[in-house]
């Protein structure tokens, strides 16, 4: 065995320890990185070989085999996964938060309390039928709650623009994240063809991924031919390989089946077989916000129109059958509406309670100042359950949209502070595996120096020994 | 266990974080003093709060109702009260002057004058006015319910005011019931007109027809009528008319008794419901507070140990962040 090939083994033992130091160092640079997976440079022993002389095989050194990623799979999809459940509940909670805030009548305003001053007014108009003061008052208080009617819709369905607005958004982000993916998998391809490490590009596969998931559910696998796909959960594939579809918007007409309002936006995936996608998507971002529009809200927007339409028609039914205080009769109180969808839209008072309060029925014989039974009969459609067939009060049935709002919002944000402690967990325990730690990467630059110094002595040694030997001569 | 930087500085992170948005929720509720900010802090009892609000809106009206009513009705009943002595000095008057021994058509003739008095300011009291509105008039607020003939312009309406949830009261007694003592009886009232045209004509014959009585059908009796009849039995020196409406005279006064009664009774309901709605706007009221207010003490002395938990974070988080291996290997 010749010291040249001393020097050889020498050498391997320097290339591995350096790019040993240089993956710490990368390990070390992308400390902060979000995603980044520790690498780890794998190494092995040159197979020995049989030297002149000597009856064993002798080694010849060192050879890197491969740099090895740290990463859990699992963990990673664990984390996709609690990334989209979070998502979902952050996009909830923040669209929550604005309809509590619509309902919010902590502070003492507010429907509730403008409702039970219409009704309030109708008393005060019962203990004195014929005064012009109370009966302006009356008209003032009406237009107050009807004013309200039209606010809180006109809010809530701003919401809705609103979460349309956000789906558009989110569709642009979803499209551009689908392309990134598809030229990532092209790399990867590429790279682990030509036997190079994919690793860093494996990284940020992941980190899109885990950007696409939330906006949606989605599964990932690969097909027999190696590609890699994404499947959006319960549609069907969204990424082939390279190969993306795109998801579009639409505005399109009402669908009322799925509590889906006229002019709201509608998602479309091309490719699929049935274009329409909006319900069908669970989960993440889309879930949440398609949920909230066409639900909560649809939800709310249908209980305050019932409640404008329920309460217009008792008023009015009542309102009818009395005289004002001009003799004139069967006048109505509120604008007759024809039908529920839009009602707290449309409530108004009628035009001729608007053109004069002589017309206001207090009473229910005509030329009777005092007779307040008209007023009366009206102030106890408050205590009278005229909503949900018979069933609740208009106080209770506004309250419980109130509640409702609050249970949706409150529930939402204990499962969200859940989900941040479980994502907390699980972020810990993809740190344990793949995070990087500066003591160990530290104290393994010490550990590949101190390879490289000693390799380097190897060397110095064997060519100490080719200087001896080519010293034999003289 | 491996422990990476990313983990060390997210748990500082973390509990900062954590701790700093308890600070901030324990900051609001002092700051407004309430626990119940918006309805997801506690969404049953928001509603529950609403509904108490609402409650307490319409109690506050309640009461009202009830002050209002109760006025009405005192006033009804000092009226009423002033139609019985009325109606006592007219019984006097005509047992003073029912038999011939006692009294001659010059007494008969100078008290009538009285009765006639008494009649004028009977009618002045049916009249009584609250502000601008009738009381004695039914709905008829706007217009006096007996005109100077004695006859009742209003009807039998009673205006309910509402005194507790669905609990309505009537805060008048329509005249007809209170001047009748059978309202549902048609007085004869033209007769005592003809009767009284007769007198001014001076035809005595006519002016003496009394109306027969029937024994077996209720009658009624009207108050104003009856003091008419008293005036022109007077004024004619029919002592059989005299004594004929000293009976009248005690069925007017019973009745406006049962009358005072059915105010008393309807007082006693307002008070009794009065006191309901007092007793239930302060357990509301204290409901309320309960459902609502911060516990101020509670919420400082969290507020306290808060701050301190945020400060030995902070503390610990500087010795946790800093050093690595790098700052022992000089």
């Amino acid at each position: 065995m010749g010291a040249s090939n001393v020097m050889q083994t020498g050498h391997t033992g320097m290339i591995a320890a350096k790019t040993a130091m240089r993956t710490t160092g990368h390990n070390i640079a992308n400390a902060n990185t979000e995603g980044y997976s520790r690498q780890r440079v794998e190494q092995k022993s040159q197979p020995a070989i049989a030297i002149k002389g000597i009856t064993d095989n002798v080694g010849r050194g060192v050879q890197v085999d491969r740099i090895e990623r740290y990463n859990d799979n699992y963990v990673t999809k664990q984390l996709r996964d609690g990334q989209q459940e979070l998502s979902n509940m952050e996009e909830r909670d923040l669209l929550l938060l604005q309809v509590e805030d619509i309902f919010n009548e902590m502070n003492g305003e507010g429907m509730n309390r403008l409702m039970t001053k219409f009704f309030n007014e109708f008393r005060k108009l019962a203990n004195d039928p014929d005064s012009e003061a109370v009966r302006q008052s009356v008209r003032e208080a009406t237009n107050a709650m009807v004013q309200d009617f039209k606010r809180l819709r006109s809010r809530v369905t701003d919401v809705q623009s609103q979460i349309d607005n956000r789906v558009e958004g989110y569709v642009s982000e979803t499209n551009s994240l689908i392309r990134q993916l598809g030229s990532l998998n092209q790399k990867i391809v590429e790279a682990e063809t030509a036997g190079r490490s994919a690793n860093d590009l494996l990284d940020s596969r992941d980190r899109t991924l885990q950007e696409l998931g939330k906006m949606f559910d989605l599964s990932v696998h690969y097909d027999d031919r190696g590609n890699f796909n994404v499947d959006l959960k319960g549609i069907g594939p969204i990424l082939n390989g390279v190969h993306g579809l795109e998801l579009s918007t639409q505005r399109s007409s009402a669908d009322p089946s799925n509590g889906k309002r006229d002019g709201s936006v509608d998602i479309l995936m091309t490719g699929s077989a049935n274009n329409k996608v909006t319900h069908a998507i669970r989960g993440g971002k889309f879930g949440a916000l398609v949920e909230v529009r066409d639900s909560t809200l649809t939800n709310i927007i249908d209980k305050l129109d019932d409640l404008a339409f329920s309460l217009t028609r008792a008023v009015n039914q009542v309102h009818t059958q009395g005289y004002g205080r001009t003799g004139r009769a069967g006048v109505e109180f509120f604008k007759g509406l024809t039908q529920k969808a839009g009602a707290a839209e449309n409530i108004d008072l009628s035009d001729s309670i608007k053109a004069s309060v002589d017309n206001i029925a207090a009473g229910a014989l005509p030329n009777a100042t005092g007779d307040n039974r008209i007023a009366n009969s009206i102030a106890n459609i408050q205590n009278l359950r005229i909503m949900n067939e018979g069933k609740v009060t208009t106080d209770d049935w506004f309250n419980s949209i109130v509640s409702d709002v609050g249970v949706k919002a409150g529930r939402n944000r204990e499962a969200l502070d859940q989900q941040r402690g479980i994502i907390d967990q699980i972020t810990k325990i993809r740190d344990q595996v793949a995070g990087v730690s500066i003591d160990e990467e530290t104290a393994n630059l010490l550990q590949y120096q101190q390879a490289f110094d000693a390799s380097a002595k190897v060397i110095q040694v064997a060519d100490e020994m080719l200087e001896t030997v080519l010293n034999l001569k003289r | 266990m491996r422990v990476t930087q990313n983990s060390s500085f997210n748990l500082v992170k973390d509990t900062v974080h954590q701790s700093r948005s308890r600070m901030e929720d324990l900051q609001e509720k002092a700051v407004t003093m309430k626990k119940l900010n918006r309805p997801s802090d506690n969404p049953i009892n928001a509603a529950k709060v609403l509904e108490m609000r609402s409650e307490k809106v319409k109690n506050e009206q309640f009461l009202d109702n009830a002050r209002l009513a109760e006025n009405y009705l005192r006033s009804s009943e000092s009226v009423i009260s002033e139609l019985s002595d009325i109606v006592l000095r007219a019984k006097d008057i005509a047992i003073g002057q029912a038999s011939g021994a006692s009294s001659s058509q010059a007494s008969r003739v100078g008290v009538a004058e009285e009765v006639a008095q008494l009649y004028q300011q009977a009618v002045g009291l049916a009249n009584t006015r609250i502000g601008d509105r009738y009381l004695f008039g039914g709905y008829k607020t706007d217009t006096p319910p007996v005109n100077p003939n004695g006859q009742y312009e209003g009807d039998r309406g009673e205006a309910m005011v509402e005194i507790s949830n669905g609990v309505f009261i009537g805060m008048n007694l329509p005249g007809v019931e209170v001047f009748n003592t059978n309202a549902d009886v048609s007085g004869d009232q033209s007769r005592l007109m003809q009767r009284e045209a007769a007198v001014a004509q001076g035809d005595p014959d006519l002016a003496q027809a009394e109306p027969i009585r029937d024994k077996n059908s209720p009658e009624n009796v009207n108050a104003f009528s009856e003091l008419g009849n008293l005036r022109i039995a007077l004024l004619t020196g029919d002592l059989g008319g005299i004594r004929n409406t000293l009976d009248r005279f005690d069925e007017i006064h019973e009745n406006l008794t049962a009358q005072r009664a059915k105010i008393g009774s309807r007082l006693q309901g307002i008070e009794s419901a009065a006191k309901t709605m007092e007793r239930a706007n302060i357990t509301n009221s204290k409901l309320n507070s309960e459902f609502e207010d911060a516990d101020m003490a509670s919420v400082m002395t969290d507020l306290a140990r808060e701050e301190s938990v945020l400060k030995s974070v902070l503390g610990t988080s500087n010795r946790l962040i800093q050093p690595t291996l790098m700052d022992f290997l000089r």
